[in-house]
C-alpha cells in the first residue's frame, strides 16, 4: 500500500497507534485540521508527523521547530536519528508547517525560544525514532523471514548476519503493521550520534547562499511593499498626500494600513524610493512627549517612592540585615534594546480564490497562519504557513506585526506581497528589551554568609505587550474588545497584584541566604516591549553579580571563592564555579590585563565565565573569554560551544555599546552606525569548557549571555578601580 | 539600458541606472544569496566582488558596474564544487543563522586573492566590515587562517613536485 493512496482511517490508524504514547499525545479527532501538512512523496510513508521514509530509502524528518542559528536542525535531527539509527547528515530536513504535532512540549503551542527546543523535544523525539525503527525492524523481520532479535540496524539499514538492506525496502510493509508505542530507548552508553560534534546540517546550504530565508522567497507577479510608519509606536496615521509616490515607477498602490501607509511596486527599490516621496502625518499620542531623561527620572521616582509588588518575601529581612558586619546597596541601570537580527523582518503573502499562503521566518508559525486568517478573514484551515530559515531571531521573531501588515497589504491590493522592512525601520519601530532600574541592599558577614538579599527592580513588563502581539495569532476567533480586555486584564495584574516573572528572573535565586525580599515597581511607557535574548537574565545577572563583587570586597574574600562559599544550596552552579577558579587560577594575564569573574543560573542550565581585559584610556577591551558549561548532554558538542562563543559576542554588544535614546517618543538611533554590533577586529577568543554530565540536556541558546557583561566590569574594578553600575559600561 | 558580466554571463537591465547592484541582482536576475542588512553599506551582508575587489553593493548603483565583471556567492561555488573557502566554512561549522556569511565568504574570498597569507590583524582588518550578529567571528577568523594556511602548503608541494 502506497501512503498516496493510504485511506485517510489507516494513516490516523497509523499515526494515532505511533503517537499513542504519553509524550506525543496525538490527537486523532478526525477533523480537517489534523491532516498533516506533509507533501507525500511517490510510495512516500508518513508513519507520524515527523517523519516519511520513500522506497528509495529518502529519510525526509520534519523538523518542529525553527531554525534561527541555534542549530536546531541538527538537533532536534539527532535526537530522532539516534533511535531511528539514521545519521542527521543523511536524512532530508524540512521545517514543519502547522499542526498540534508540531507543538513544543514546553510550551503546548508551536513556538520555538526560551532556549527550550532540546530539552523539550528530547524524549518525545527520541521515543518516535525508536517506535518508528521499531515498525522497521518488524516489517523486516516478515519481509525477509527472519527474527526481529536478528535483525540490528545502522544508519539508514536494516542489518541481518552482516548483509544491508535499507529502510527503505521495508515501508509497504510497515505501513500495514502496528508501530510499537513505547520501544525501549537507548541507554547514554549506546548513544551514537548524541555527544558527537558533528558538523550541522545546514552548513552547506548556508556557505553557499542556497539556504532560503523569508526575504528570499519569489513567486509569480510578486509586489514589494515599503511601509511608513510613525516613529512614535503606537502613533495612528492622520493624513498623508499620496500623489509623489504614485506617480513614481513601478508604483501601483499606496495603501493606508494600521500601522500607517504602504507603497507597492514591482521592485522592492521602487516601492522604497517612492516611500521615501512620502511625507506622512501623525496623530501625538502620551508617548510623543517622553525622553529617555523622563524614564530614568521616573523609574527613580518609583523606586524611592513606591514600595512595589511583593514577588518573594523569605525570613526576616531586617533581622538578616541587622547581624551583617557589613551592608552594602547600590543601583544598576540597563537600557532598551533592540534585537537587530542582520535579515529585517519581512513576510510574503498571496491571496488567492479564498486561500492564502504565508512564507515568513518566525519563531513560531503558527502565529503567522493565526495572523493571516486573522487580517483576511479566510478560515485558518484555508491558510498554509511556510517556515524558512530566520535570519538571526533572538527573541524578535517571536512578533509579526510585518506579517499583519504584509496581509493587509495583499487583501487591500489584491496582490502577491513580498512586505520588508529597512534596518531603520528595525531599530526604530520595534518591539525592545525592557530597559531596567536594579536596586540590591544585601548583608554580609566576615566570614563569608550572605545574612541579606533585598532586591528591586523598576521598569516594563514583557507579558502584557507579548499576549497583545500573540493573542490575535493564537485565537484568530477572539475579537479584539475581548483581546484589549485581557491585556488590559494583564498589564493591571502585573502592576498591582503579581510579578511578571521575566521581570525579575535571575535578581535573587542563585545565592544562599535566609533572608531574602523581591519588590517589583512596573513603571510603563507604551513602549513595546518582549523577550530579548536571555530575557530578564540579560539584565539581572548584572545587578546580581555587580554586588555579589561587592559583597566578596567587604568580607575581604576572593570574589569566586565568596560565590563558592555561597552556592551550597546550589550544586550544579558550585561545580561550575568551582571547575572555573581551577582554570582562573592557572591563567597568567599579561602586564596591563585583569580577570573579571561572573556566573549565573538561567534557562536550567549554569554558566561561569572568565573575561580577560584592559582598559586603554576609556577604551575596554575584552581578549579572552573562557566560559564554562553545565548543560547536561551536550547532544552536539560543537553546536553547545557555537552557542556560547555567540551568546558571549552577543552579550558584549549589549554590554560595551548597546543603548538606544529616546527623544519626543522616538528612538534616536537608526543603523549600525549608531547601534553598534561588535565588530572582528573587537571581538575576544572564547575558549569553552562543556562538563560532562549524564543528565537530560537544558538550554544552550541564551544562558551564555548574561555572565558577560558583570564579568567585564569586574575585571574594569580590577583594571581602574571603577565600579560601572549602568549599561553599557562606561570609563568616567 | 546597462551591461555587465554577472557570474560570467553578460547581462542587461533597463532597471533605473540609479538602483543598487544588491536590488538588481536579487530583484531582476532572482539571484538570492546575497544578503540585505542595512542598505548604508555599514554590515557586508550585500558584498560582492567587482572585478576582483570585495565591494558592498547596497548603495552601490548599477550604473557603476556598467562593463565590468560582478561576481556574488552563487558564482564562486556552487553546493557540487564549492570554493575552497565554502569547503572549510562547512568543516568548521562556521555558520550559525548563516544570513551574513555569502557576504563573509565573499569578503574573505578577495582578501585571499588579494593577498595569499594574511596575518591575523590582516584578517581583522579585511574583514571587520562585516557583522555577524550571531558572533562567529572566531570561527570566520580561524577558518580563513587555516584555508590560506593549507592553500600556501598545497603550492608549494605543487612547486616542489614541477
Amino acid at each position: 500500500m502506497s501512503a498516496m493512496n493510504m485511506s485517510r482511517r489507516q494513516f490516523l490508524k497509523t499515526t494515532g497507534i505511533l503517537g499513542g504514547g504519553l509524550v506525543i499525545g496525538f490527537s486523532i479527532t478526525g477533523c480537517s485540521s489534523n491532516e498533516l501538512p506533509i507533501r507525500l512523496a511517490p510510495q512516500g510513508f508518513v508513519p507520524n508527523a515527523f517523519l516519511q521514509i520513500t522506497p528509495d530509502n529518502g529519510i525526509r524528518f520534519y523538523c518542529p521547530r525553527d531554525e534561527m542559528g541555534q542549530g536546531v536542525t541538527t538537533g532536534l535531527g539527532t535526537l530522532i536519528g539516534e533511535e531511528l539509527d539514521v545519521h542527521p547528515k543523511n536524512m532530508e530536513i524540512l521545517f514543519a508547517g502547522v499542526h498540534s504535532d508540531y507543538k513544543n512540549p514546553d510550551f503546548g503551542v508551536q513556538g520555538t525560544g526560551g532556549s527550550s527546543s532540546l530539552k523539550a523535544h528530547y524524549l518525545q523525539l527520541r521515543q518516535v525514532g525508536a517506535n518508528t525503527r521499531g515498525l522497521l525492524v518488524a516489517a523486516a523481520a516478515q519481509d525477509l523471514g527472519v527474527a526481529a532479535s536478528a535483525i540490528t540496524t545502522h544508519d539508514g539499514h536494516i542489518v541481518v548476519a552482516g548483509k544491508r538492506y535499507p529502510y527503505g525496502q521495508f515501508v509497504q510493509t510497515a505501513a500495514t503493521l502496528e508501530a510499537p508505542t513505547e520501544a525501549p530507548l537507548k541507554s547514554n552508553a549506546e548513544f551514537r550520534y548524541i555527544g558527537q560534534a558533528f558538523a550541522r546540517v545546514d552548513a552547506a546550504a548556508k556557505s553557499t547562499g542556497t539556504a532560503e530565508f523569508g526575504i528570499d522567497i519569489d513567486i509569480p507577479n510578486m509586489h514589494h511593499a515599503v511601509v511608513r510608519r510613525s516613529p512614535v509606536a503606537g502613533a495612528k496615521l492622520k493624513s498623508v498626500d499620496k500623489t509623489a509616490a504614485l506617480s513614481m515607477p513601478g508604483v501601483t498602490d499606496v495603501i493606508e494600513i494600521s500601522s500607517g501607509v504602504a507603497v507597492v511596486a514591482e521592485k522592492y527599490w521602487q516601492a522604497k524610493t517612492a516611500a521615501a516621496k512620502l511625507a506622512p502625518v501623525w496623530a501625538e499620542v502620551a508617548l510623543s512627549q517622553v525622553n529617555s531623561s523622563d524614564i530614568r527620572a521616573d523609574y527613580h521616582r518609583a523606586m524611592q517612592q513606591d514600595e512595589g509588588v511583593v514577588d518573594t518575601d523569605e525570613g526576616d529581612i531586617e533581622a538578616g540585615l541587622a547581624t551583617a558586619d557589613h551592608i552594602v546597596e547600590a543601583e544598576y541601570w540597563a537600557p532598551f534594546l533592540a534585537h537587530a537580527p542582520l535579515e529585517p523582518m519581512n513576510a510574503v503573502v498571496r491571496i488567492e480564490n479564498g486561500e492564502a499562503d504565508v512564507w515568513s521566518g518566525t519563531q513560531g508559525i503558527v502565529a503567522a497562519q493565526g495572523l493571516v486568517s486573522r487580517f483576511s478573514g479566510i478560515p485558518l484551515e484555508k491558510v498554509r504557513a511556510h517556515n524558512t530559515y530566520l535570519g538571526g531571531a533572538f527573541g524578535r521573531r517571536g512578533t509579526l506585526t510585518h506579517v499583519i501588515e504584509t496581509t493587509e497589504v495583499a487583501v487591500a491590493s489584491n496582490k502577491p506581497i513580498h512586505l520588508l522592512w529597512s534596518r531603520e525601520d528595525d531599530i526604530q519601530n520595534g518591539v525592545y528589551r525592557p530597559a531596567s532600574l536594579m536596586k540590591i541592599k544585601a548583608g554580609v558577614k566576615n566570614d563569608g554568609s550572605i545574612t541579606a538579599w533585598q532586591a528591586k527592580r523598576v521598569g516594563g513588563n514583557i507579558t502584557p505587550k507579548t499576549l497583545q502581539n500573540m493573542m490575535p495569532a493564537l485565537f484568530p476567533g477572539l475579537n479584539d474588545g475581548t483581546i484589549d480586555f485581557m491585556v488590559g486584564l494583564s498589564r493591571d495584574v502585573f502592576a498591582g497584584w503579581m510579578v511578571d516573572h521575566a521581570s525579575v528572573e535571575g535578581l535573587y535565586e542563585d545565592y544562599d541566604t535566609d533572608n531574602k525580599t523581591v519588590n517589583h515597581v512596573t513603571v510603563e511607557h507604551d513602549i513595546p516591549l518582549t523577550f530579548w535574548r536571555s530575557v530578564g537574565h540579560s539584565y539581572t545577572s548584572f545587578a546580581k553579580e555587580g554586588i555579589t563583587d561587592e559583597l566578596a570586597e567587604k568580607a575581604g574574600m576572593d570574589p569566586v571563592a565568596f560565590r563558592l562559599r555561597n552556592t551550597q544550596g546550589n550544586p550544579r552552579l558550585n561545580n561550575v564555579i568551582r571547575v572555573a577558579q581551577q582554570h582562573m587560577l592557572a591563567m597568567q594575564p599579561a602586564e596591563g590585563r585583569f580577570l573579571g569573574f561572573a556566573a549565573h543560573h538561567s534557562f536550567a542550565t549554569d554558566v561561569a565565565e572568565i573575561a580577560e581585559v584592559s582598559v586603554v584610556g576609556k577604551t575596554i577591551r575584552v581578549h579572552k573569554v573562557t566560559c564554562i558549561v553545565d548543560c547536561g548532554i551536550a547532544v552536539n558538542p560543537d553546536i553547545v560551544r557555537a552557542q556560547m562563543e555567540g551568546s558571549v559576542m552577543f552579550g558584549l554588544t549589549a554590554a560595551l555599546y548597546g543603548d538606544l535614546e529616546l527623544a519626543q517618543g522616538a528612538f534616536q538611533q537608526s543603523n549600525f552606525h549608531d547601534y553598534p554590533i561588535l565588530k572582528m577586529r573587537e571581538a575576544p577568543q572564547v575558549e569553552v569548557i562543556i562538563i560532562d554530565s549524564g543528565t537530560a540536556p537544558t538550554g544552550v541558546g541564551e544562558p551564555g549571555l548574561p555572565p558577560i557583561a558583570p564579568a567585564v566590569a569586574s575585571a574594569v574594578y580590577q583594571a581602574t578601580g571603577q565600579r560601572l553600575r549602568s549599561l553599557p559600561l562606561k570609563i568616567a | 539600458m546597462i551591461e555587465f558580466t554577472l557570474n560570467g554571463q553578460t547581462v542587461r537591465t533597463d532597471d533605473d541606472p540609479s538602483t543598487p547592484l544588491l536590488w538588481v541582482v536579487r530583484d531582476t536576475f532572482k539571484l538570492k544569496g546575497s544578503k540585505f542588512g542595512c542598505g548604508a553599506g555599514l554590515c557586508g551582508a550585500c558584498t560582492m566582488h567587482i572585478d576582483d575587489a570585495a565591494m558592498r553593493t547596497c548603495l552601490m548603483p548599477i550604473s557603476a558596474v556598467a562593463g565590468r565583471q560582478v561576481t556574488t556567492i552563487e558564482g564562486l561555488g556552487t553546493l557540487d564544487n564549492m570554493h575552497p573557502l565554502q569547503t572549510a566554512w562547512v568543516e568548521a561549522s562556521v555558520p550559525q543563522c548563516g544570513y551574513c556569511q555569502s557576504g563573509q565568504i565573499m569578503a574573505a574570498a578577495a582578501l585571499l586573492k588579494s593577498n595569499p597569507s594574511p596575518t591575523e590583524a590582516d584578517v581583522d582588518a579585511a574583514m571587520s566590515g562585516n557583522i555577524c550578529r550571531c558572533g562567529c567571528y572566531g570561527r570566520i577568523k580561524g577558518t580563513i587562517l587555516n584555508v590560506a594556511q593549507q592553500s600556501l602548503a598545497h603550492n608549494a608541494a605543487q612547486e616542489q613536485k614541477a
